[in-house]
């Protein structure tokens, strides 16, 4: 009742808050909701983990709504609770929890918030998952192995989820694990407009994937970058976390390169990738990608030197620790923002401005 | 009499340098009725003329239990040739199937020997005709199912729908490779053994236990055999998309360099080459493919070779789906040879003077020996 009653006294327009991380994003007034939807509109509702709650707040203050009130709390054992401070009987509930480090604390986390929301009776559940933990085990690459990612697509779906909304998956394919519908947004548009707006010349650009598995990203990227050309590292690995520099396929002599990845984890393979690039030539070299992991020793590779620039965005939240002079944070909290919208309102039209990012 | 004999030879998971032309007639010129393994030898129905009424004798029934082997293979219509040939690999003869369709193009099914309790393995690529193929396959599964087969296993050297393994940017699409794999478990597959699927991550739609195995070292096996210098060869990925597994056959290949082409498709089956990222320059351009489709991919990729100065192109691929104008492409002289496997039958009009086609039947028939002997499958690879 209170909600309604807040909602009535702005006169059913939701108040725009600027998003307090730099987003690039140009600002897009939300649709005027007509009184009509006003009852629709108390219908969603948005809690969040305890993984990243600061993207949480962003999202939902670019729908104008507060974020649901949950008690979260660890046990002694380390066993996890949750309890929904109010109804979300017939609601369409969506839960934003990245499974970033620690991995399988935050997945636990969701899948319990997951099955609290369905034996709360909400209508829908959908899980806002900005960055996939267990992406990358997402093949058998030797026999005798787990295919962790698909593994973890059925826990959410057992769990009760109706829906999953990701960021960036590592492959994919990765969506065809789920028998639910999967939204897959992406980070590239964000750090595009980004690079659009610093005054690079566009015949100097050199896209470089850090490794073959990343080419496709990589090559989509320097298509929408200009057009600009490719290159690849061949890394030749030979054990899990040990990389190995075996050779540049492409030109980057007296060229800016810019580095593509959907992640950066302890940044071995875009460091050496980097030392290799300054090598053969590179004019700089900037690092671009979606998910900042940053296992140790990521930092210490990062501001050694080697980049002119990092970029990533906030699907991971990154605590003071471990920043350094050449990173730059996006966010993608308006991006996520839209995209639930969109999802509650069964909307796919409209909204030109967002029609470059791909939401369906 | 021992039902089952496995060959004591050691094995020879290559068939090297093996050459098999495979050409299988199309399954329309058989008519209705597709009798599959009827033609064998008599073996162990001691010369008894092959018939659809008269019963398994009780004897050999009997001792077809008692051997303890329960290891059954029957073959759809898609490539009995290479059923025929893993059969051989394993020393046992095809398991009597009849398929049939009747006049409103329905299928049917229907076993001629008992299954009961057996370790059934269908060898079925579901190649075009996919939709045919694939069909044909779930009700030979649903039949033996029926048929209290203990446990089924689909063998599937080509997946059809494999390429169909994500939903494009903004795409209100199906993943029809997802979908494949939930009708093949639904059919009461207990689990599939498959051949170089196009990405590997697809074994992930699979509830069941998918053994993965893959024809590169075939085509290897093969192009060690042949007398190319080392030093002289670059492998090279006809698209972004296949890098990985260029990469993976480059490192086998003698470690030799990689180089790629980068195509910027502008829609569906076409093809633009844009750029060679990489150097060929009087080298022996070997182009690795998990399937050559219509080969414009490919067909592309080797003039652009050409004009970076490759001395000779070969191509190399699992898969021969050869659809038009595939063949006109690949005999057009761009290629020094086009090296195939048989897991999609090449038909006797599809051949043409470079083309060689290696059998993956004895790689097939060593899985599907392990698999039923729960040994090992991965060793195969090492």
């Amino acid at each position: 009742c209170k909600k309604i009653d807040q909602l009535r006294a702005v006169n059913g327009i939701p108040p725009y808050a600027p998003v307090s991380n730099r987003s690039l994003l140009s600002p897009v007034t939300l649709p005027i909701i007509r009184d009509a939807n006003i009852k629709n509109d108390t219908r969603l509702r948005i809690f969040s983990g305890t993984a990243n709650p600061s993207l949480s707040q962003e999202i939902a203050s670019y729908l104008g709504l507060e974020l649901g009130k949950i008690n979260i709390k660890r046990f002694a054992d380390g066993e996890i609770y949750v309890q929904l401070q109010e109804s979300v009987r017939g609601c369409d509930v969506f839960l934003v929890q990245p499974t970033c480090p620690p991995a399988n604390e935050n997945l636990m986390e969701l899948l319990i918030m997951i099955d609290a929301c369905r034996r709360a009776s909400a209508k829908n559940i959908t899980a806002v998952i900005p960055y996939f933990g267990y992406a990358r085990a997402d093949r058998k690459s030797q026999g005798r192995e787990s295919i962790a990612a698909k593994l973890v697509a059925n826990m959410i779906t057992e769990a009760g989820a109706n829906r999953v909304l990701v960021c960036d998956l590592h492959s994919s394919q990765a969506m065809g694990y789920f028998d639910i519908p999967v939204d897959h947004v992406y980070g590239q548009p964000v750090i595009l407009d980004y690079l659009a707006s610093k005054t690079i010349c566009s015949d100097d650009l050199v896209v470089v994937s850090p490794d073959v598995g990343g080419v496709a990203r990589a090559r989509a990227f320097a298509k929408k970058l200009s057009d600009a050309p490719l290159a690849i590292v061949d890394k030749r690995r030979h054990g899990h976390n040990v990389a190995e520099v075996m050779n540049l396929i492409g030109d980057v002599r007296g060229k800016v390169a810019v580095m593509m990845d959907d992640m950066i984890d302890t940044a071995g393979t875009i460091a050496k990738g980097a030392e290799l690039l300054h090598q053969e030539g590179a004019r700089e070299v900037y690092a671009c990608c979606t998910h900042a992991v940053f296992s140790p020793p990521a930092i210490e590779r990062l501001s050694s030197g080697l980049f002119q620039e990092v970029i990533i965005t906030n699907t991971i939240p990154l605590k003071e620790d471990k920043s350094f002079p050449q990173l730059t944070i996006l966010s993608v909290a308006n991006l996520l923002g839209e995209t639930i919208w969109r999802v509650h309102d069964d909307c796919s039209v409209g909204h030109e401005p967002y029609s470059s990012l791909d939401i369906d | 009499m021992a039902f089952f004999v496995k060959i004591s030879a050691p094995c020879s998971l290559a068939g090297h340098g093996t050459t098999s032309s495979s050409s299988g007639s199309s399954r329309s010129k058989r008519g209705l009725l597709l009798p599959v393994g009827a033609g064998a030898g008599a073996g162990a129905y001691g010369g008894r003329q092959y018939s659809d009424v008269v019963p398994v004798p009780a004897l050999s029934q009997a001792q077809a239990s008692s051997s303890g082997g329960r290891l059954r293979i029957f073959s759809g219509t898609a490539n009995p040739r290479l059923a025929q040939e893993v059969a051989c690999y394993l020393g046992m003869e095809l398991g009597r199937v009849k398929i049939k369709r009747f006049a409103d193009g329905e299928l049917y099914v229907q076993l001629q020997e008992s299954v009961r309790g057996c370790d059934v393995f269908l060898v079925q690529p579901t190649c075009p005709p996919a939709n045919e193929n694939l069909m044909e396959l779930l009700i030979m599964i649903d039949a033996c199912r029926r048929a209290s087969a203990k446990t089924i296993t689909a063998v599937v050297p080509y997946f059809g729908y494999a390429r169909a393994d994500r939903k494009m940017r903004g795409g209100r699409e199906s993943i029809a490779a997802k979908l494949v794999a939930n009708l093949i478990t639904e059919a009461g597959a207990h689990r599939v053994l498959a051949c170089d699927l196009h990405s590997g991550q697809s074994i992930g739609y699979f509830d069941i236990p998918v053994d993965h195995v893959y024809g590169q070292p075939v085509i290897l096996d093969y192009l060690a055999s042949k007398t190319i210098c080392p030093d002289e060869v670059v492998v090279v990925s006809p698209d972004v998309g296949g890098v990985a597994r260029a990469r993976t056959f480059a490192k086998k290949l003698s470690d030799a360099p990689l180089a790629i082409v980068d195509k910027r498709r502008q829609g569906h089956n076409q093809s633009e080459v844009v750029h060679l990222i990489g150097d060929v320059r009087g080298k022996v351009a070997v182009m690795v493919d998990d399937m050559i489709d219509t080969a414009g991919t490919v067909s592309q990729g080797a003039e652009l070779l050409h004009r970076e100065g490759a001395r000779a192109v070969y191509a190399c691929s699992t898969h021969a789906v050869l659809s038009p104008p595939a063949v006109d492409r690949l005999s057009s002289g761009l290629f020094q040879e086009v090296i195939v496997t048989n897991t999609v039958p090449v038909l006797h009009h599809r051949t043409f003077p470079q083309l060689t086609v290696l059998s993956v039947a004895n790689l097939l028939g060593e899985t599907i020996w392990r698999v039923h002997d729960d040994c090992s499958v991965s060793s195969i690879f090492q």
